[in-house]
């Protein structure tokens, strides 16, 4: 006691808007019903709410960014959110998808009361571009509640607390529907005038839930809560709400992650010297940048110095939609640096592991793919390269075409007529959809010189050997 | 032999029936067909005949031998295994009605939209006039001893008259596959058949194909992989190119089938079902009878003679065209419904003759309009008659029941509809496949004014910028535009039944719809009437359910029937109260646009609102129609024709076309178009909304105008109205068959309010306005009503004493309607005294009883609707978890404890109706806040009929409608409601634009504005838009927008 409330309003918005220069109206949609879940502050400004529908969303806004619910992701940002609180509070308790609560009671003295906790939070919600309700509450639930209205009910006197508690109304009490619906038909609109009712009487008309419930409001009934433990590892993901296609893009939300980064090195007292970016694409493995510097560093300038020419050296691969760094190796600050020279990878299983990480340390993350068949009819596309990261299920279709083992990066001009014809026409035609149709006949023909060619005639007439047969 | 001499025949063709799997509508596959020189086309969609009919129509005159197959796939007989694939085609008459019955046995089996039949269905279905063409798997399918056995088995239950298919679609392992296929002929000793496993009519579709793929299997272009054809070589090839890649014996089985096939569609013939014409009698002397019987009833003081000379000329006429059975099957289902007391009303080309008027079908009466029978039966278009019948839309079942009581189910079911890609589902599902993101498209999708016409999509499409590539935006648009008309799936038809007289399995097959136990055959309208297929249409009409309950209170009223024909005809006050625009509840009249017209058109008499209904229509009104045609009712323009060709047209229309066929007639007299060219312009106004194109006759029409000496205005204007009556044809007989309830409606409203009420309010939901607004109306009229009485309450709403109506338990929303009647029966004739007696008497749930409380209908015995509910909720054991921690208090109750919840205030009250019933007998909300001084300086809607025009004013109101008619360029009309009745708001594009947000999203909306006002229509031109939804949190006010 007393209990502390996060309530953010729209934390995916303010996620997304923190990986954005400029601002846009923005809202989350729920998947299927073509309604708005939550709103940004310039959304709302436009009119649009939760609830209302997306065809009238877009009459108020036309160019409102849309982003989908995604009930994981909001888990995953709002424990970053926890990860952070955990610098300043104690005994932390998630409660997704949009709220965080902590015991006031513990670290009040730490910072002299309230009040200068509380600005604190709003500095540190300020930094992060976050809007959050923060409310104090008897019991965790209370604050919840009050927090979830929106009121300012930031108080330590519990008399105001009460007084708070006595107004909320009650659609905001967290009641079933049918609950809701019997006590607004008994004419009653808060959670003071239920408590005004006789207990006993009132216990005959509600459901044992629903007393609990209330109990638990009110302190009536122990509510116990399970603490977060913060992960030992720094992980951050920045999603953006369009796609970004050039890394100059990325360096305002890379900047704000490695100042997260920044702070929490400097909260763990530790330093790193390995960083790795992974880079989210739509349709294709993301791709990894790993980082090395040259000893123990936590300064995000130093950290975003480096990956710029990082990036400036290797374009982006495809459009990126979402931005994840991880630091899982810390350093204590003061060690030596020699000692740490081969740095403690526990990577130490099997020999293929071993060599893949040495290949890849020698050559880079990317210089190092394995081979697996693609579904396209494309020759060219009918196999990919995959990094190794992504794990490869079989899923070998039963009746793959037949195709000559070596076949050539680029398909070269027939020089001679074919001493034989052993097969074909096999006709490809499709990729219309992607700019690279092709139209070609396939043979397979054997040249003067005794070799096994997959030959093929495009549609201007032209041959062109495509492939060696063994 | 050479390509001129050589035949061939495809026997494997999917057209977009199968849907999204055919890339071609029939009638290109048909054409192309044509053009290629082919000797037969079969067309063989999955489990379907629904191509047929529209292939028959492209080939019917041609010399391409047109062949009906289905293609099926068969339930494997182990799960791994493949299924049997298979065509049947049907070799005579017999084997088609055989190919029928298969397939309504597979697909009546299967939920809808999908089939299943299995090996052994080959056994006991008779298909010996049918021939197979079996598709053997593949060797990664199957190994070949089992491809052998299933090909044995198949080939014995077809002895001679079996094939294996084999096409070259150029792909992969195909030399392996057609090896297979040689063995297995010449093991199963049974020619091989050159096939297409066409898809499409040309190689150019292969992208909307993949597309279908893509759609169908719910993926993008760029994910579906192998599901997609290796290439575009599913198409109808030209025959050089088939000689190159046929064997020439494969290629003459072809033809040797095609011989084989001598079923054509048009052996079709329709038999009407003779059940209807008693032993001894012909059908025209039985119709005459009937007809004469009538005469005595409906004109009992003798038939007028020029009557009686239409008769004759009608029947002479039905006669002539063998429709006798026609009128007869519509005679009886009418009589059928005349006998059962349900109401019905019939309407279309042939429904408002003297004829019909003595049989009953219509209640217009030739005295009384006079329409050319011979504009609804032409004798040039031979196609069946068309009538139209509307049923109370409460008792329609009862109708269609009796329907398939009369004749079976094997011989009657409804006629299919066939759902179409619009322009929005094209976009969807072809921005779907090419990958783009659902929810930019739908953003896409609403930044499209659907309101500007519907031609110019493209163009806004373009601007709005989905994709960079202009090769992406190309593609969509060619594939939408492309996929726009093409089949969906079939649906069930409104109301148009097909009977026929044998079983109807052997004429169409029938399918599962989506409504449990309904059946809807495989064609639909059109189809229906290109193989001069007889339909009945049995529609659904509210109006029709509350008039004749209307006409029932007002029989009790008066103590004797009183019946549709009781009503007086031409009766002034009814004319007077629509003129004043007066007609909220009124059938068709009560729109917003139809109350503005009335005070305009000032309707004197039946042929009026005739106009009235026919006029505020797209047709008209883009045709700019309405303004030259009131000047003239009103004597400020001279009535003149410009010959006396076009007088006969348009003369009881004052020399302004309104009506969709004086239009077609117009474009014969005044443009020189023949009888046959009127027919395709009105045949492409139909279709024009789902694939039609009407630019074709625009400059025929024009030029041809022109010729005979009409403004090139005229002519314009003229073109406009066709393209407006475009998939809203509303013909005069129509208008006609409307106006007479429009008449009957108004009359009971001026003169029996009351019971107009009731009987409007019984039959919800139905009609334009709710519940809230009718009774708001009602009370304008002084109709004192009393609220939902748990003494006094029925489950409808009644008439107590003259003019008082008592709102039915009906009204509350989620009352059982069993706990409801229970509560009826069970009341004592002091009425209940206590919920302790009303819960033992009745045995009503706990929740039907919280609901009564919720209402506030148990207020005579239990307080008010807080303590009601309280007592009521008291019932239930207290739960044990309070209990034990309370221990002292023993379970009783000590009467200190007794509660006393404080009474609701007028508010609580509002907002406790609005959510129990959706309206409130208590004071106006707008009453509550104008007396809490919120809308100072508002005027009020009874202050606004006198308020000087051009004037600022205020208003404030619930908003109950906003609308963006079709007609009206980028205008918003916003109806607000307040405590004296409704105020019409007219937002224009630009403050629309600048105030979105208060104009979408208020419920509440005040409005600064200017007073405008044309005769008794008065409008607010609107300026400052305020939201003061605020003011009114919780009320549940449901607005109709945008529809």
């Amino acid at each position: 006691m007393p209990w502390l409330y996060l309530h953010f309003r729209h934390l995916l918005l303010d996620h997304i808007a923190r990986a954005r220069e400029a601002g846009a109206p923005m809202a989350v949609l729920c998947h299927g019903s073509r309604r708005v879940l939550q709103a940004c502050p310039l959304a709302v400004d436009l009119g649009i709410r939760p609830g209302t529908a997306l065809k009238t969303a877009l009459n108020l806004a036309p160019e409102l960014v849309m982003v989908h619910a995604d009930d994981d992701r909001q888990a995953r940002i709002l424990e970053q959110q926890a990860h952070w609180l955990y610098r300043y509070m104690d005994r932390i308790s998630l409660y997704p998808p949009d709220g965080l609560l902590a015991d006031a009671g513990s670290v009040r003295r730490l910072y002299g009361g309230l009040q200068p906790l509380r600005e604190t939070l709003h500095k540190a919600l300020g930094e992060r571009q976050l809007n959050a309700t923060l409310t104090t509450g008897p019991t965790p639930l209370a604050a919840r509640l009050l927090a979830r209205t929106g009121l300012d009910c930031f108080t330590e006197s519990p008399e105001d607390m009460s007084a708070h508690l006595a107004a909320l109304p009650l659609h905001a009490v967290e009641l079933d529907e049918r609950t809701l619906q019997r006590l607004t038909r008994l004419g009653l609109t808060t959670l003071g005038e239920l408590q005004q009712l006789p207990a006993t009487e009132l216990a005959r008309r509600l459901a044992p839930e629903t007393l609990v419930h209330i109990q638990r409001i009110l302190g009536q009934r122990p509510d116990p809560q399970t603490s977060w433990q913060p992960p030992h590892d720094f992980r951050q993901r920045a999603d953006f709400g369009l796609p970004v296609e050039k890394s100059q893009g990325l360096l305002f939300a890379l900047q704000r992650t490695l100042a997260d980064l920044e702070s929490d090195l400097q909260w763990r007292q530790q330093d790193t010297d390995s960083l790795l970016l992974i880079m989210h694409h739509y349709h294709q493995d993301p791709s990894h940048l790993r980082v090395r510097t040259t000893g123990p560093e936590h300064r995000a300038e130093a950290f975003l110095n480096l990956l710029r020419i990082r990036l400036e050296l290797h374009p982006l691969q495809a459009p990126v939609e979402a931005l994840e760094l991880q630091v899982t190796r810390f350093l204590d600050r003061h060690v030596a640096t020699s000692t740490d020279l081969l740095g403690e990878t526990p990577d130490t299983g099997e020999a293929w592991h071993a060599l893949v990480s040495r290949l890849q340390a020698r050559l880079g993350e990317q210089a190092l793919k394995h081979l697996a068949p693609a579904a396209d009819h494309r020759p060219e596309r009918a196999w990919s390269a995959r990094s190794l990261a992504r794990q490869v299920r079989n899923q070998t279709p039963d009746n793959l075409p037949l195709r000559p083992l070596w076949l050539l990066p680029h398909p070269a001009p027939l020089s001679v007529a074919p001493e034989e014809w052993l097969g074909g026409p096999e006709r490809i035609s499709g990729g219309w959809w992607d700019g690279e149709r092709v139209l070609r006949d396939y043979y397979i023909a054997r040249l003067p010189e005794g070799q096994l060619a997959w030959i093929y005639r495009d549609n201007h007439q032209g041959w062109f050997v495509h492939g060696w047969f063994g | 032999m050479t390509c001129k001499t050589m035949s061939y025949a495809e026997l494997h063709c999917f057209s977009n029936f199968t849907f999204l799997t055919g890339a071609s509508h029939p009638h290109e596959l048909a054409g192309q067909a044509l053009a290629n020189g082919y000797r037969a086309l079969a067309i063989t969609d999955a489990c379907s005949v629904a191509g047929i009919p529209r292939a028959w129509q492209a080939l019917r005159d041609s010399d391409v031998a047109l062949i009906t197959g289905s293609y099926f796939k068969l339930e494997p007989t182990t799960p791994n295994a493949p299924g049997l694939r298979l065509i049947l085609l049907a070799c005579t008459r017999q084997g088609y009605g055989q190919l029928c019955q298969l397939i309504t046995l597979g697909r009546r089996r299967a939920p809808k939209g999908q089939y299943q039949l299995f090996p052994e269905d080959l056994d006991t279905q008779p298909l010996e006039d049918c021939l197979c063409l079996w598709l053997p798997p593949s060797p990664h399918e199957v190994g070949f001893t089992g491809a052998r056995q299933s090909g044995q088995w198949l080939r014995d239950r077809f002895p001679h008259r079996f094939w294996l298919a084999a096409s070259r679609t150029l792909e992969s392992g195909e030399e392996q596959h057609l090896h297979r296929i040689r063995t297995l002929a010449r093991q199963l000793e049974r020619p091989v058949v050159a096939t297409g496993h066409v898809h499409m009519h040309n190689r150019q579709r292969q992208p909307l194909q993949d597309v279908l793929t893509a759609i169908r299997h719910n993926t993008s272009l760029e994910q579906a992989g192998h599901r997609l054809f290796q290439n575009g070589e599913r198409y109808l090839r030209p025959l050089p190119v088939i000689k190159r890649l046929f064997p020439v014996e494969w290629i003459n089985e072809t033809v040797a089938i095609a011989e084989r096939c001598t079923f054509r569609p048009g052996e079709l013939r329709y038999e009407y079902p003779g059940d209807l014409v008693p032993p001894g009698q012909t059908p025209a002397g039985w119709l005459e009878v009937l007809t004469r019987q009538g005469e005595q009833h409906r004109f009992p003081e003798g038939t007028p003679p020029p009557i009686q000379a239409l008769i004759r000329k009608e029947l002479d006429l039905i006669h002539e065209m063998e429709y006798e059975h026609y009128f007869l099957t519509i005679h009886d289902i009418v009589s059928f419904a005349r006998h059962q007391g349900i109401l019905c009303q019939g309407r279309g080309s042939a429904a408002n003759s003297a004829v019909c008027y003595c049989l009953g079908i219509t209640e217009v009466d030739p005295r009384q309009i006079e329409l050319l029978f011979e504009r609804f039966i032409s004798k040039d278009r031979d196609e069946p008659p068309d009538i139209d019948v509307d049923f109370e839309h409460e008792r329609r079942e009862e109708v269609i029941q009796y329907i398939y009581q009369r004749y079976g189910r094997e011989r009657a079911a409804l006629a299919a509809t066939v759902i179409r890609y619009r322009p929005r589902s094209a976009i969807r599902d072809v921005g779907k496949a090419l990958g783009f993101d659902p929810a930019q498209v739908e953003q896409l999708l609403n930044g499209i004014d659907w309101r500007d016409r519907e031609t110019d999509w493209r163009g806004q499409i373009l601007d709005k910028g989905l994709t960079r590539h202009k090769r992406v935006a190309n593609q969509f648009f060619t594939l939408v535009n492309t996929l726009l008309g093409f089949p969906r799936h079939l649906s069930q038809h409104v109301g148009g039944f097909v009977i026929s007289s044998g079983p109807l399995s052997q004429l169409v097959p029938t399918e599962n719809a989506a409504m449990a136990d309904r059946t809807v055959i495989q064609w639909d309208k059109d189809d229906l009437e290109s193989l001069g297929l007889m339909k009945v249409d049995v529609l659904a009409l509210g109006m029709l359910t509350a008039i004749r309950k209307s006409l029932g209170l007002i029989s009790e009223t008066k103590g004797e029937p009183f019946t549709l024909q009781d009503v007086p005809r031409e009766d002034k006050a009814t004319y007077d109260m629509l003129t004043t625009g007066d007609s909220i509840g009124v059938f068709q009249v009560e729109s917003r646009a139809q109350i503005n017209m009335l005070p305009r058109l000032r309707p004197e008499k039946f042929y009026d609102l005739v106009i009235e209904v026919a006029i505020v229509r797209p047709g008209p009104i883009q045709g700019d129609m309405v303004h030259p045609y009131l000047k003239r009712k009103h004597g400020l323009e001279a009535v003149t024709y410009p010959n006396e060709e076009v007088r006969g047209v348009l003369e009881r229309t004052l020399g302004v076309p309104i009506f969709q066929e004086q239009v077609i007639k117009l474009a014969m007299v005044a443009a020189g178009f023949t009888a046959g060219e009127a027919d395709q312009l009105r045949r492409a106004m139909a279709a024009w909304k789902s694939h039609g194109d009407l630019t074709v006759f625009r400059e025929k029409l024009i030029r041809g105008m022109r010729e005979r000496g009409h403004s090139e205005d005229f002519a314009e204007r003229l073109y406009h109205q066709i393209c407006g009556f475009g998939g809203y044809g509303f013909p005069e007989s129509h208008a006609a068959s409307f106006a007479l309830l429009v008449y009957v409606s108004a009359w009971i409203k001026r003169h029996h309010p009351a019971a107009f009420y009731c009987g409007l309010l019984n039959s919800q939901p139905m009609g334009f306005y709710s519940p809230s607004q009718l009774i708001q109306d009602a009370r304008r009229h002084d109709v004192s009503v009393l609220p939902v009485d748990v003494n006094h309450s029925h489950w409808d709403y009644t008439l107590e004493d003259p003019g008082h109506l008592r709102v039915g338990l009906r009204q509350i929303r989620g009352l059982s309607r069993q706990g409801a009647e229970a509560l009826c029966q069970q009341r004592p004739p002091g009425g209940y005294t206590s919920v302790q007696q009303l819960r033992q008497r009745t045995g009503l749930l706990q929740r039907d009883l919280e609901l009564l409380a919720g209402a506030n209908a148990l207020e005579a015995i239990s307080g008010h609707r807080h303590q009601s509910y309280w007592e009521l909720l008291g019932h239930e054991e207290a739960a044990p978890l309070w209990v034990s921690e309370h221990r002292d208090d023993q379970g009783y109750i000590p009467e200190s404890d007794k509660v006393s919840l404080p009474a609701p205030s007028e508010g609580q009250n509002v907002l406790a109706d609005y959510a129990s019933q959706g309206l409130t007998l208590q004071r106006h909300p707008l009453a509550l806040l104008r007396e809490q001084g919120h809308l100072r300086n508002c005027l009020n809607a009874q202050q606004l009929k006198t308020a000087e025009p051009n004037r600022p004013v205020q208003v404030a109101g619930l908003v109950t409608g906003r609308q963006r008619p079709g007609s009206a360029s980028g205008v918003t009309f916003v109806t607000l409601e307040d405590e004296f009745g409704n105020i019409n708001v007219v937002v224009w594009l630009n403050t629309a634009r600048q105030q979105r947000k208060p104009l979408l999203t208020s419920r509440l909306l005040h409005v600064k504005g200017i007073v405008e006002r044309e005769g008794d229509i008065v409008h607010i031109m609107a300026g400052k838009l305020t939201d003061l939804s605020h003011l009114i949190q919780t009320l549940p006010v449901p607005s109709r927008d945008f529809q």
